[in-house]
């Protein structure tokens, strides 16, 4: 262990960084996808079973701590025989939780179109689904960007949980090198300063697509 | 067969987990209080017109919105005592959600506020009251009407967000329910139950504040959807939607 200390703390913060970036954009993809999904379900159909079923989905991942769900999903399904790797189980949980988010926001920007739109597809011939896909899904999209926006914030900030199913992330790697080095204050406040910085570029990043979506 | 394990185990595990609640309840109760206080002189310092209390007021609040609750409750709990300051686990975690969540509600008080047109405003100083009679009695009365939706929702983000505090060994209901996992090799049996346990306190929370938000407006006015996704997503956001 020849090396200096400063070394150490950006190689387990930047390797942590690696891992907690993978598993905010894996998961993000699963609830993006999920959500929008569902949201497509609940505008397009009227099937109540199937309006039951992700009402229920939705409402029983919204009202229980995403750490309580991990722990769940990683040691609970261990139990069952189903093992994940702390990884898998991280970007699935998160992924699930984040659908249920995803498709209260994708369905209120759906919502918003106005319904005269889809009134005139229909008056011109148009079916619901090719409605649906040509005018109420790119409105729509682009009115939910801004919550997807802090959605993806929030989920960033939640990696830091996965840290507690031993997930090699930067809280992980932080308390790793605490052990061995005990600066904690240094090691913390560089991990926060990390965090700041990964937030403040997806805030930015969302801000600059809405500003080029608004010229258009 | 589930359940019957459930049933069996209830007499052992129910004390513990309810005394694990009852921290949880304790924790939300303090957090969100704390933070309610907090949040208002954030707000209300952000508002000045200039100064470098604004300027800190709007630092703080980025700073508090970007950095995970985790890490606070890390520099809080184990990082403090570096500097003489030694915190019970249980003041860390009431303190480290309280310092979020007043960012969090500073930004609900913004919007609150923001409802309200300016005239109120002029007509309460040009009739000789102080900023903060102007605020006290005209201004918090009304926003607080625009507030109660966010308010909830807030308020289950942070009874929530109390099970990250197992993690800075409070024993709340997570925590009792690892060691029970731990004792018990039964963790899809409790961790179900514990799920359920905040399910039973988020999830009425949550209907109420759907029920207020949906009463406020006025049948058949559509939202657009950032103020539509104001309740549910910027509660925990890092961008403010103005």
């Amino acid at each position: 262990m020849g090396e200096t200390f400063p070394a150490l703390l950006s190689q387990a913060l930047l390797a942590g960084a690696l891992v907690t970036v993978k598993v905010a954009a894996g998961s993000l993809a699963i609830a993006i996808a999920l959500g929008l999904a569902l949201a497509a379900i609940l505008v397009l159909t009227r099937n109540r079973f199937a309006h039951g079923l992700i009402r229920l989905y939705v409402e029983a991942l919204r009202n229980v701590p995403s750490l309580t769900f991990l722990f769940l999903l990683y040691f609970g399904l261990a139990a069952v025989g189903v093992k994940l790797s702390s990884t898998v189980a991280a970007i699935a949980g998160l992924g699930l939780i984040g659908g249920a988010v995803c498709v209260d926001i994708f369905r209120s920007g759906f919502r918003s179109v106005p319904d005269g739109q889809c009134e005139a597809a229909a008056s011109v011939g148009l079916s619901p689904v090719t409605a649906f896909r040509l005018i109420v899904l790119p409105q729509g999209l682009r009115l939910a960007l801004p919550s997807i926006g802090n959605y993806a914030i929030s989920l960033l900030k939640d990696t830091s949980l996965v840290a507690a199913i031993a997930a090699p992330e930067v809280m992980f790697n932080a308390r790793q090198l605490v052990n061995e080095t005990f600066q904690t204050a240094l090691i913390y406040g560089c991990a926060a300063v990390v965090y700041l910085v990964l937030t403040t570029a997806v805030a930015q990043s969302v801000l600059l697509v809405e500003r080029r979506l608004e010229l258009r | 067969m589930f359940l019957d394990t459930i049933a069996n185990n209830l007499t052992d595990w129910g004390p513990r987990l309810l005394a694990g609640l009852r921290l949880t309840l304790m924790l939300t109760v303090a957090g969100f209080s704390a933070a309610f206080v907090l949040g208002l002189a954030v707000e209300y310092f952000r508002s000045r017109p200039y100064g470098p209390v604004r300027f800190i007021a709007k630092l703080y609040i980025t700073i508090a919105r970007g950095v995970p609750i985790l890490v606070i409750l890390y520099l809080l709990y184990f990082a403090l005592p570096g500097a003489g300051i030694i915190l019970p686990s249980f003041v860390a975690g009431a303190t480290g959600l309280a310092l979020v969540y007043a960012a969090y509600l500073a930004e609900v008080f913004r919007a609150g506020l923001g409802a309200i047109p300016p005239g109120h405003r002029e007509a309460a100083v040009a009739s000789g009251l102080t900023p903060i009679q102007t605020f006290r009695l005209i201004l918090l009365p009304q926003a607080i009407k625009h507030t109660i939706s966010p308010l909830l929702v807030n308020l289950v983000s942070l009874l929530k967000d109390s099970s990250i505090c197992a993690l800075i060994a409070v024993p709340e209901l997570t925590l009792a329910s690892r060691e029970l996992m731990a004792e018990s090799f039964l963790p899809l049996h409790v961790f179900a139950l514990t799920a359920a346990l905040y399910f039973a306190l988020a999830w009425p929370a949550s209907v109420l504040a759907r029920y207020v938000e949906e009463r406020l407006h006025a049948p058949g006015e559509r939202l657009p959807a950032a103020a539509a996704n104001f309740t549910s997503n910027s509660a925990r956001s890092g961008v403010s939607q103005a």
